[in-house]
């Protein structure tokens, strides 16, 4: 049996200590520096998160392998019990390293140009070095605990960045909402760590990993036995909270991978600046979620894990529709996160940790790909405001025909498209191929119902295809709307391509949405990325825990892949023409697309108001809960309080009848007694008439009386 | 020196009082100069007694043996012929329950002297009423006789009464009055409680010097101790020689009760048909709790502290709540530990319900200082939740959170102040765009209001994330609180992330407005003087919501001790 202290033992001295704490310390330095620069924060950040890309290079390169290396030691202790901290640089955490460290370069080299004329730019910057911090210490870390920690500062940069101009009401709005909206996933996240605390004594997922390993299920309860200093222990909770544990874990992913039902604060975090929406909410941060799952994989059940994949494939669906209709292109792009984080997470559900990871690495490319082109697009479209001359950037309505003046933003845009969409010979085919293989499997194994999910993942890559081709036609194609709707008509020689500082990112995550840049052109099983990722280190869910064998469950996907990914190339072509046809210039919507109002057809409301979901949070739970705080302070202050300040005010009334009671009965009382004694006194005196002989004689009379008395 | 230290600590405030209090009018400016030097001096002595402290001292939270830099000389001692003798102690001491109270009242009634630097009106009374206040909170924490505790928990109330009733705003005497009286009332239900207790405990070592078992106090060994309460046991000491005391370190220990007195665990004695022992819980634990305060005796917070000043609303919400806190450790929960448990479910209760109500009150608020009080509510809460637990953890994070509340909402209140000071107004809604005006305020109100709403980094996160894990483990561990409450009190979380982004959202964020133009001219950011008290206070709320071993590692011990003694009981 195993003693829990062994498992957490700090290792000895390992110089990989320093190269990590260089990679927190050059990030929270420009947090805490750049603040003081002017114009020159962009360069200096800029060269501090070089420097912390160079290293993650290096590291990647030099901690390459398959089991990973690992650093542990104690933060503080409690009671006996040791809460410690330990990092795992597996293949997995060094692929994240290195991703974000260089997403995040290539965004403050784009945010360079893109903030050059925002006065707070030192404080746009000093909020990125935070959420590099931030971001790091998830992918680093190997303790739940501190998962949690920088989870939720993660989240505090995402707050802080999407309400980066917050004189305008909308920004500080939508920050909040992200930040509440992530907090209740926490809570979920929080109860998965009391759960697992009280079962393990820790929360290091090393010693988790190995005590799942350890754990039963006996008569429906879960059990674990070990040794925590010297002393056996054995943990009994209920099977149940097993695949509590599991699903309170993955609440937090839903709030941080915006998951069906708390995806409605990514559409609105697009009030960031682009450069942040490309950084935060599509590449990194929102696939913390994705990443957190396949840390704890370990620890999902049957039960849990089809919640994930039932939750994803919802969300996946829900987000492809109400991507079919939107004017922002920002919102576009934000609900195709959003149905692809659907798509990774029901990749965790099926099984498939292996492509879900995959499909987090190329998605995390070709969306910040995209985000970065619209954000050239935006840029050079925001040079064209003038004085008399405002409309909305960001509004797709205003745009059309930019081919000729943005081309090589165009050929960027359309490389990442195609990789969104999943054709083969982009990346996104590979990893999308790989999520549809193992749902088909896993549907399979699962039968009845469990095709639905299977059919949901499919119509989601029509859909794909469609809304991002539909954005391509609208934005490049056509003519250009924006002097018609403006009235200046000489407005459109004036755009221009973007400069050096802002295409030089989009093409290197253009090239790098290309699937040979990972090693491979139709299968996903022979690209070096999905390899180094395919055996996790100890992290397979238990087959006891797990209902469907994993190994059975990829043997059986086998043997359907060639017409699986016939059938879902032939969706994604079908989805592309279907847009090409119905936006093509000269067609009948393409036409009228700049006189389109919000919808008033249900059926596009359904998806223009993603599913009314929005509406119903505020105007009903929201309401609730604000109404409740209002009753709640009325019954504070009038009941509660009024009751206490009854009680006084009754003090009050009783301490004024027991002072009328003492004035007039027990006072009366008293005078009544001076008033007597007064009166008696007054008749006693009326027998003291200073006369000798009336003396004489009462005392005669009194002596005659005594000699009476004792007579008788 | 340090023999007195705690003596020292409490004693230098109260010498400034009396300064204060005779240094005629015309050196009025040097009052506060006094203050500050006094409380400066308090705060050295208290780091000092902190560094001394030997974290390694193990042992049952009802022994002495745990305890460090004890002063002890009898007070003084009354002979009640056959009802024995009566012997009240000058006992000082400190262990890890209230080492880290010290430090904090320490820091916080300095903090709070700064910020009385602009006090502008009866300038002698309110210095000397602050000093008198200061040594009676630092009493409070290390006194460990009863009747000591008693009297500086009740000397607390009248310089309290007066700095609200005199200083406070607009209405201060129904503020001041509320207060009073309602401590008042816990101050009697404590009062019951003690004489009951000092009829039921007897101290050992002067019952055995009495009664000639040994030589004298000191030569008392524990084998002899043990042999007096043997002997009291077996009813062997004579009644005359027996000598009631007010130790509460020995009221902890069942063995110093006399059997079948009124409240030893053996006593059949009933008070309104219950156990004399839970009832006399009930009665520390309502005490207390109003001190804390709990639902439903909080309603006098908001208002007193909305009506006080600055300054003492600092010292109100950073140090005076703790006492509720610490108060039912080191009493109720000792004392009576079989009560404890018994009532710990509703304990529990109460704490999540305190938590969400709090939160949700909160959430209406139209004035901020209200709104900083109702979350003084709702985050005490995780104090009695983490009480209710027994476990380690959970009392561990009740006395962590007590500590990073004290620092966080006097953080809080200091920046109420700031605005009030400048607008004389703290309505939320006259505000808006402030982050333009006063851009270094709002970093620093964000802070706060991010360390209060338990983001990780701050302090406030260590206390609520180990209350957190304690009462989730409590249900299988000791069975005290189910496993539903810390689940369903997560939804706190929730609501203070809603009510303090609200805010920030309405006052600072959007464009600048305020509501009355005139005030607009008295806008200015931070001065050197508020710099000062914010600087140091940020400083530590981030230190200890890093290192969190640094507190821990001083309260974890006597923590043990302490629910040891629990799990004793329960079995």
């Amino acid at each position: 049996m195993i003693e829990l202290k062994d498992l957490l033992a700090p290792n000895a001295f390992d110089p990989l200590i320093y190269w990590i704490l260089a990679l927190f310390a050059f990030p929270l330095l420009s947090f805490f520096t750049t603040g003081l620069l002017k114009d020159k924060a962009s360069v200096w950040s800029s060269l501090l998160l070089g420097i912390n890309t160079c290293i993650s290079g290096y590291i990647a390169v030099t901690y390459w392998g398959e089991m990973g290396t690992s650093l542990k030691g104690t933060w503080f202790e409690i009671g006996g019990t040791v809460f410690n901290y330990s990092f795992l640089l597996d293949n997995a955490a060094l692929i994240m390293l290195v991703i974000v460290n260089f997403i995040s370069l290539l965004v403050h080299i784009f945010s360079a140009e893109y903030m050059r004329h925002d006065k707070a730019k030192p404080r746009y910057y000093a909020f990125l070095g935070l959420f590099t911090f931030s971001m790091l210490g998830i992918v680093l870390f190997h303790n739940l605990l501190f998962i949690f920690i920088f989870w939720e500062l993660v989240g505090l940069s995402s707050y802080l960045l999407i309400g980066f101009w917050f004189e305008k009401k909308s920004a500080s709005l939508a920050a909040n909402k992200a930040f509440i909206m992530n907090r209740i996933g926490d809570l979920g996240f929080l109860t998965g760590l009391m759960i697992l605390y009280t079962q393990f004594e820790t929360l290091d997922l090393g010693a988790i990993e190995f005590m799942m390993g350890e754990s039963q299920i006996e008569d429906g309860n879960w059990v674990v036995t070990y040794f925590s200093n010297g002393k056996e222990v054995i943990h009994v909770l209920d099977g149940r909270w097993l695949s509590a544990a599991g699903i309170a874990l993955f609440c937090g992913a839903v709030g941080k991978s915006a998951q069906f039902p708390l995806q409605i604060w990514l559409p609105d975090a697009m009030e960031g600046p682009t450069p942040v929406s490309a950084l935060i909410h599509a590449a990194t941060m929102v696939a913390a979620g994705v990443f957190m799952l396949s840390r704890v994989f370990v620890l999902l059940d049957a039960q849990a894990l089809e919640v994930i994949a039932i939750v994803g494939a919802i969300t996946a669906l829900m987000a492809a529709v109400a991507a079919l209709s939107q004017f922002d292109i920002k919102k576009v792009l934000a609900y195709s996160t959003v149905s692809q984080l659907g798509y990774m997470v029901l990749a965790m559900g099926v099984g498939a940790y292996d492509a879900g990871l995959f499909h987090l690495f190329t998605h995390a490319f070709f969306k910040a790909g995209l985000f970065l082109s619209a954000g050239i697009i935006i840029h050079q479209l925001h040079g064209l405001e003038s004085e008399g001359v405002k409309f909305n950037t960001q509004d797709m309505r205003v745009m059309g025909g930019l081919k000729q003046h943005l081309p090589i933003t165009f050929a960027c845009f359309v490389i990442c498209s195609l990789s969104l969409a999943g054709l083969p010979g982009f990346s996104g085919f590979l990893s999308k191929e790989a999520i549809l293989i193992n749902t088909h499997a896993w549907s399979v194994e699962k039968g009845g119902g469990y095709y639905l999910i299977e059919l949901m993942a499919f119509a989601t890559v029509i859909l794909t295809a469609f809304y991002i081709m539909r954005a391509v036609m609208l934005v490049f194609t056509g003519k250009f709307r924006l002097p018609e709707l403006t009235g200046v008509s000489d407005i459109a020689g004036k755009l221009k391509e973007g400069n050096r500082t802002l295409l030089i990112p989009v093409v290197i995550l253009a090239l790098l949405s290309l699937s040979f840049a990972f090693g491979s052109t139709f299968d996903a099983e022979t690209s070096w990325l999905h390899k180094a990722v395919e055996t996790p280190s100890g992290a397979m869910v238990p087959t006891k825990y797990a209902a469907v064998g994993q190994a059975e469950m990829l043997e059986s996907a086998g043997a359907d892949h060639i017409w699986l990914a016939v059938v879902s190339i032939g969706l994604a072509l079908a989805g592309i023409i279907a847009a090409l046809l119905i936006y093509k210039p000269g067609a009948k919507l393409a036409e009228a697309f700049d006189s389109k109002r919000e919808p008033v057809s249900p059926l596009v409301q359904v998806s223009f108001y993603h599913w009314y979901q929005d509406v119903l949070y505020t105007k009903v739970i929201l309401k609730f809960i604000l109404t409740q705080s209002k009753m709640l302070a009325w019954f504070d202050e009038k009941i509660l309080d009024g009751c206490v300040n009854l009680l006084a005010r009754t003090q009050v009334v009783v301490a004024h009848l027991t002072g009328m009671f003492d004035r007039y009965i027990i006072d009366g009382f008293v005078h009544l007694t001076a008033f007597t004694s007064g009166k008696v006194g007054q008749l006693t005196r009326s027998i003291q008439t200073g006369n000798v002989q009336t003396y004489i004689l009462s005392a005669i009379a009194m002596l005659i009386m005594l000699l009476l008395w004792f007579a008788f | 020196m340090t023999e007195h230290l705690l003596s020292y600590i409490i004693f230098i405030p109260l010498l400034a009082s009396l300064v204060v209090a005779l240094l005629p009018k015309r050196l009025a400016d040097s009052y506060r100069l006094i203050a500050i030097v006094a409380l400066g001096l308090s705060l050295v002595l208290s780091v000092v007694g902190v560094s001394l402290f030997d974290s390694d001292v193990t042992g049952l939270t009802n022994s002495e043996a745990s305890l460090q830099m004890i002063e002890k000389v009898e007070w003084f001692s009354i002979n009640l012929g056959s009802l024995g003798r009566f012997s009240v102690d000058y006992f000082l001491g400190v262990d890890g329950l209230n080492v880290s109270m010290l430090l904090l009242a320490a820091i916080v009634l300095f903090i709070g002297a700064i910020s009385s630097w602009n006090i502008k009106n009866k300038r002698k009374g309110y210095f000397s009423l602050y000093l008198l206040l200061s040594s009676s909170v630092l009493g409070c924490f290390v006194a460990l006789d009863f009747f000591l505790f008693y009297l500086f928990f009740e000397f607390m109330l009248l310089p309290m009464y007066f700095l609200i009733g005199i200083w406070g705003g607009p209405r201060k005497e129904y503020a001041a009055i509320k207060f009073f009286l309602y401590t008042l009332v816990g101050s009697i239900l404590i009062l019951i409680v003690m004489i009951g207790l000092y009829n039921s405990v007897y101290d050992p070592i002067k019952t055995g010097a009495e009664a000639g078992i040994f030589e004298s106090i000191s030569s008392a060994t524990s084998d002899q101790i043990s042999e007096v309460q043997t002997q009291v046991k077996l009813g062997n000491v004579s009644s005359e020689n027996i000598v009631k005391s007010f130790n509460m370190i020995s009221m902890a220990n069942e063995d110093n009760y006399l059997p079948d007195s009124f409240l030893s665990k053996s006593s059949a004695a009933q008070v309104f048909g219950q156990s004399a022992r839970w009832m006399a819980f009930l009665a520390l634990l309502i005490g207390f709790a109003i001190k804390l305060p709990a639902f439903p005796f909080h309603t006098w917070l908001p208002d007193a502290h909305v009506e006080a000043p600055t300054p003492i609303s600092v010292v109100l919400a950073g140090i005076l709540l703790k006492i509720g806190g610490y108060g039912m450790i080191r009493t109720a929960f000792s004392f009576f530990p079989d009560s404890a448990y018994h009532y710990s479910w509703l304990i529990g209760f109460f704490g999540m319900f305190s938590i969400i109500y709090g939160a949700l009150n909160a959430l209406a608020q139209k004035d901020i200082k209200k709104l900083i009080a109702y979350s003084s509510v709702s985050h005490m809460g995780f104090v009695l939740l983490g009480l209710a637990a027994l476990t380690v953890e959970g009392v561990s994070g009740a006395i962590y959170q007590m500590f990073s509340h004290g620092l966080i909402s006097a953080t809080l209140f200091l920046v109420a102040g700031v605005l009030y000071d400048r607008t004389q107004n703290r309505l939320i809604e006259n505000y808006g765009g402030l982050a333009h005006q006063l851009p270094k305020y709002t970093v620093v109100v964000s802070i706060a209001f991010f360390a209060s709403l338990g983001l990780p980094g701050f302090s406030g996160f260590i206390g609520e994330l180990m209350v957190f894990l304690g009462a989730f483990k409590s249900a299988s561990f000791i069975g005290a609180i189910p496993m539903w409450m810390p689940v369903v009190a997560t939804l706190g979380l929730v609501l203070s992330a809603g009510y303090y982004l609200w805010t920030l959202q309405r006052m600072f964020f959007g464009k600048y407005w305020v509501k009355d133009a005139a005030r607009h001219d008295n806008l200015k950011d931070l001065t050197l003087r508020e710099y000062l008290m914010f600087v140091p206070l940020i400083a530590m709320i981030i230190w200890f919501g890093i290192f969190p071993g640094t507190l821990l590692d001083l309260i974890s011990n006597s923590v043990e001790g302490f629910t040891q003694l629990m799990v004793q009981a329960v079995k």
